[in-house]
């Protein structure tokens, strides 16, 4: 599709600042949060220096490691590769967003305590992430399926088998096993 | 003594909910008010004289707060902007040249990111392009360009190393190991086998790149950085702005992984000289692009000749090792000697004669690498101990079982093995797989399954110094100020638990630092897997002093001699009277002192003699063994790993869980130099630097089975760490498998399927040729 396409439809661009800024409505862990950003800034870039939300984590830039995973519509995503303003109408969660009022640890939370799922825990909030998705798409899920489905996060330490061991435990936990 | 009677277990992280909650702030997190945003330029060639750089239309752009360049620096005389820790070889921006494809050349500050990239474009460089060197041989050749042709800067250098620069060569240092007599003992053995082996070059790939946010305030130079040693940044920056170190402050918070690539000066001094012209706070945080082409593990190649006699006695060893430092020295000097006295193996061989190179090339400096010169080694022993047994019909269990070294013998450096636990270590881990010798592949359709091991040894730096100070509150909580760097390994866990069980306080009491050079005092680094053992005992000692002191308070309070009083649970009181102890805030109050103050200095001695390499190589040496089983799929080479043993000497475990997560990190980091790490080059250009083209281990990567043989013998009274001591034998381990899986002998690593298949192939076509 060519701009010169009649069929195409109409795109009016958002106003821009004098900073080049375009105004963005996020819904970031319940929140209705309104800032401003260029438009190639990812929501990787937006989360953590508009919104100050910290544990998203750049590890590689290019979707690879699974440290900037937050949950769009509860499904897990690179931060680093999706645009801030394609996630305008969605439920974003990140790690932040995972506590309990009183800050009460999430059970898979608990779970990565539990069994010392990390290391230096840059990769960590990803990998809990990805474990909420997982078990929500999956509650029964096996070791070895758990395995293929962590596979996109990768953990430098090599945290894995204690990794693993957080999840079977988390899923027995959400199961109230 | 009522502490310590049996040692505090603590299980994992102290801050774990800190962990899960994503909430433990890294250097990139911390915001400073005014903070510009740094962007570096690099060269596009490996070697090119600078000819120009033209950065006015840069220095023009609304937002850009400060540009520099190598010229920039070179005309300043109230800087000295070189670095590096033995040689001061690498300059802060290059000035006369670029010696490797990434070398920066103008560095720019901007109100934000996208601006300070967009400067880069505007900034204008004309090179002319030079000859260049990127592997060994190309580098030593007569008539190689020179990589370093000016003379070389030394610096302050380390006690334990001599350099020999060799002048108008690529030559960066020398090491030299002399025991007993090679060429007679080479005269008289049975067999002499002589081989080559290479290891690539590969990335640590922190998870947290290289970053830090420096700032001037009040005349003194401010950087938060993600360094594994905060005091050799410090005296690097006082160097370059010709200042005390007293008007530096480094400070470091946890680190996103290091795994050596955060030892030493990286991207400190361009911080603070762009925060210094532009008056402002200055972040620079590397891509991972730039991760990668910033420091490497060296490539290495190694020729190694070994002399054993019929009855399977190893008698000589000959190596030369070429270590290809790249383009800047950073540790490679030093390294080249771990590296180099590291092919004596762990076995008792009364005839060692080591020469190991760093040598200069236009590649991206090489430096610590966890394991430190000594995968590379074991790469090369271990390997050969099997190809040697095969030779001759040996089992290799039995062969390793005949030379591993035992208390009383002198290890390669000269010093007499303690403590030695290699047997233990190898014969359980060949147990823990089912190790036995007669056993043939065992072959499915097209996959064939086999079993490898490997035994290494590793020195810990020696000699070394790390310091401590503990401070006893009016309320009894105990601070230990330590410049220990938490990277994942678990340093302030560990140390915590050391201090507690000092003075039997539980681990709520107890608070520990994070590094600033300002407050807490000096440590070499956290580095070698010395943290838990070097800073452990300064910890330790200081806390014996606390635990002096307040014996002695007590005694004068409860008029009885301090031998008769003890400590428990916060207090102290005579022996088995507990209605009569003082708690130990009440002790600290009634001295009017504020606080009780200790101070624990631990630094070890040794070193080698520069031209036998003989002396003491380590305070104590780290033992680590690893047993394998592999399917290769004869069909495309793919190599699955079935079943891993590691088993590592630990001497006291301080952290169970720790002790078990950094073992299990080895095995991932050590499956994926065997079996995929590789930084590819083509004419100096790095053509996978970055996370799509290379690979590192993912959970569907790890064996399918793990065990772990973390040995624990606490009447040793010694901590060994482990940090790195279960790395070195997973490469000849996996590769000693593949080969007696499939009869191809790989020496390059990493193992491939394509190298596999090729392999197959070559002998196939032997054997119908035959």
């Amino acid at each position: 599709m060519t701009a010169a396409d009649p069929s195409a439809p109409s795109t009016s661009p958002r106003p821009v600042d004098g900073e080049g800024k375009i105004s963005l409505t996020l819904h970031v862990n319940g929140r209705e949060e309104h800032l401003r950003a260029r438009p190639h800034h990812t929501l990787l870039e937006v989360l953590r220096n508009e919104l100050h939300l910290t544990g998203a984590r750049e590890g590689c830039g290019v979707g690879m490691c699974g440290a900037c995973t937050v949950l769009l519509d509860g499904r897990p995503i690179s931060g680093c590769l999706l645009p801030a303003a394609l996630a305008e109408g969605h439920e974003l969660t990140t790690i932040e967003g995972l506590e309990g009022p009183n800050g009460e640890l999430h059970p898979i939370q608990e779970a990565y305590v539990e069994h010392t799922g990390f290391q230096c825990s840059y990769c960590t909030p990803g990998f809990i992430l990805t474990t909420k998705a997982l078990l929500e798409e999956r509650p029964d899920v096996s070791r070895d399926e758990a395995k293929a489905y962590l596979a996109g996060n990768l953990c430098r330490c090599g945290s894995y088998v204690k990794i693993l061991d957080s999840v079977m435990d988390a899923r027995d936990r959400l199961r109230g096993g | 003594m009522a502490a310590a009677a049996a040692p505090m277990r603590v299980p994992g992280m102290l801050d774990a909910n800190l962990r899960v909650r994503g909430r433990v702030p890294y250097a990139m997190d911390l915001n400073v008010v005014g903070m510009l945003h740094a962007k570096l330029l690099r060269s596009p060639y490996a070697h090119a004289r600078i000819v120009s750089v033209d950065a006015s239309r840069a220095r023009a752009l609304s937002g850009v707060r400060a540009v520099l360049t190598g010229a920039d620096l070179a005309e300043r005389d109230d800087i000295y902007p070189y670095y590096g820790p033995i040689f001061r070889d690498q300059a802060a921006l290059a000035m006369d040249k670029v010696r490797f494809a990434g070398d920066p050349v103008a560095a720019v500050a901007a109100d934000d990111a996208d601006i300070a990239q967009a400067a880069l474009e505007l900034i204008d460089v004309e090179y002319e392009e030079l000859p260049a060197v990127f592997d060994v041989d190309a580098a030593l050749a007569a008539g190689a360009p020179i990589v370093h042709d000016e003379p070389p800067r030394l610096g302050q250098t380390f006690a334990d190393i001599i350099v020999r620069a060799e002048a108008d060569t690529n030559i960066c240092n020398h090491f030299k190991l002399r025991k007993g007599d090679v060429e007679r003992a080479f005269a008289e053995a049975d067999h002499v086998f002589e081989n080559e082996f290479t290891s690539p070059p590969v990335q640590h790939v922190p998870m947290e790149t290289h970053n830090c946010v420096a700032w001037i305030d009040a005349g003194i130079i401010n950087v938060t950085t993600a360094t594994q040693m905060p005091f050799a940044v410090r005296a690097s920056l006082a160097e370059i702005f010709r200042v005390s170190q007293a008007k530096v402050r480094i400070t470091t918070p946890t680190l996103g992984g290091g795994y050596g690539a955060k030892t030493y000066t990286k991207v400190e001094p361009i911080a603070a000289l762009l925060a210094q012209a532009a008056g402002r706070p200055v972040r620079i945080h590397l891509t991972r692009e730039e991760e990668f082409v910033t420091i490497t593990k060296h490539g290495v190649k190694i020729r190694m000749k070994t002399g054993v006699t019929n009855d399977a006695r190893i008698v000589a060893r000959q190596s030369t090792c070429w270590f290809n430092t790249g383009a800047y020295a950073d540790i490679g000097p030093r390294l080249i000697k771990n590296g180099g006295y590291a092919t004596g193996g762990p076995h008792d061989i009364p005839n060692v004669w080591v020469d190991s190179y760093a040598v200069y090339t236009n590649l991206p400096p090489a430096g610590a690498f966890r394991g430190y010169g000594v995968s590379q080694a074991a790469w090369a022993y271990e390997t050969q101990m099997d190809m040697i047994a095969a030779q001759l019909g040996w089992d290799p269990l039995e062969f390793r079982m005949k030379n591993l070294l035992e208390d009383g013998q002198a290890v390669m450096t000269g010093e007499d093995m303690f403590d030695a636990h290699f047997k233990e270590l190898l014969g359980s881990a060949a147990e823990r797989i089912g190790w036995d010798s007669a056993e043939q592949p065992q072959r499915t359709g097209s996959k064939v399954r086999a079993k490898g091991l490997a035994c290494i040894i590793k020195g810990t730096v020696t000699p070394s110094t790390s310091t401590a100070a503990a401070k006893l509150n009016e309320d009894g909580s105990l601070q230990i100020l330590s410049s220990a760097v938490e990277m994942g390994q678990g340093a302030e866990t560990a140390l915590s638990v050391l201090a507690a069980e000092g003075l039997d306080l539980r681990l709520d009491q107890v608070s520990i630092s994070r590094p600033d050079t300002d407050v807490t005092p000096y440590d070499q680094g956290t580095s070698s897997s010395r943290n838990t053992y070097s800073m452990g005992t300064a910890v330790r000692m200081a806390v014996g002093d606390i635990r002096t002191q307040l014996l002695e308070l007590a005694a004068a309070e409860l008029e009885a001699s301090p031998d008769d009083l003890e400590l428990v649970a916060g207090r102290v009181q005579p022996r088995g009277v507990p209605d009569k102890s003082i708690a130990y805030g009440d002790l600290v109050r009634g001295s009017r002192s504020g606080n009780l103050l200790a101070n624990g200095v631990y630094a070890s001695k040794g070193g080698l003699d520069p031209e036998t390499g003989q002396g003491i190589g380590s305070v104590h040496w780290h033992q680590a063994a690893a047993a394998v089983e592999v399917e290769v799929d004869l069909d495309t080479g793919k190599i699955d790993l079935l079943k891993y043993h590691a088993g590592v000497y630990a001497g006291r475990i301080v952290n169970p869980v720790q002790a078990e997560l950094q073992t299990e990190g080895n095995i991932a980091f050590g499956l994926g130099q065997a079996l995929f790490e590789e930084m590819i080059f083509d004419g100096g250009q790095l053509q996978n630097g970055n996370l799509g083209d290379y690979m590192i281990a993912s959970m569907e990567d790890m064996p399918k089975e793990i065990s772990l043989g973390i040995l624990e013998h606490i009447e040793a009274n010694d901590i060994h760490g482990i940090g790195e001591t279960s790395l070195p034998p997973a490469m000849p381990a996996i590769g000693n498998a593949v080969y007696r899986a499939t009869g191809v002998r790989i020496t390059d690593l990493p193992i491939t399927p394509e190298k596999v298949l090729r392999g197959l192939r070559a002998r196939a076509a032997q054997e119908s040729a035959e």
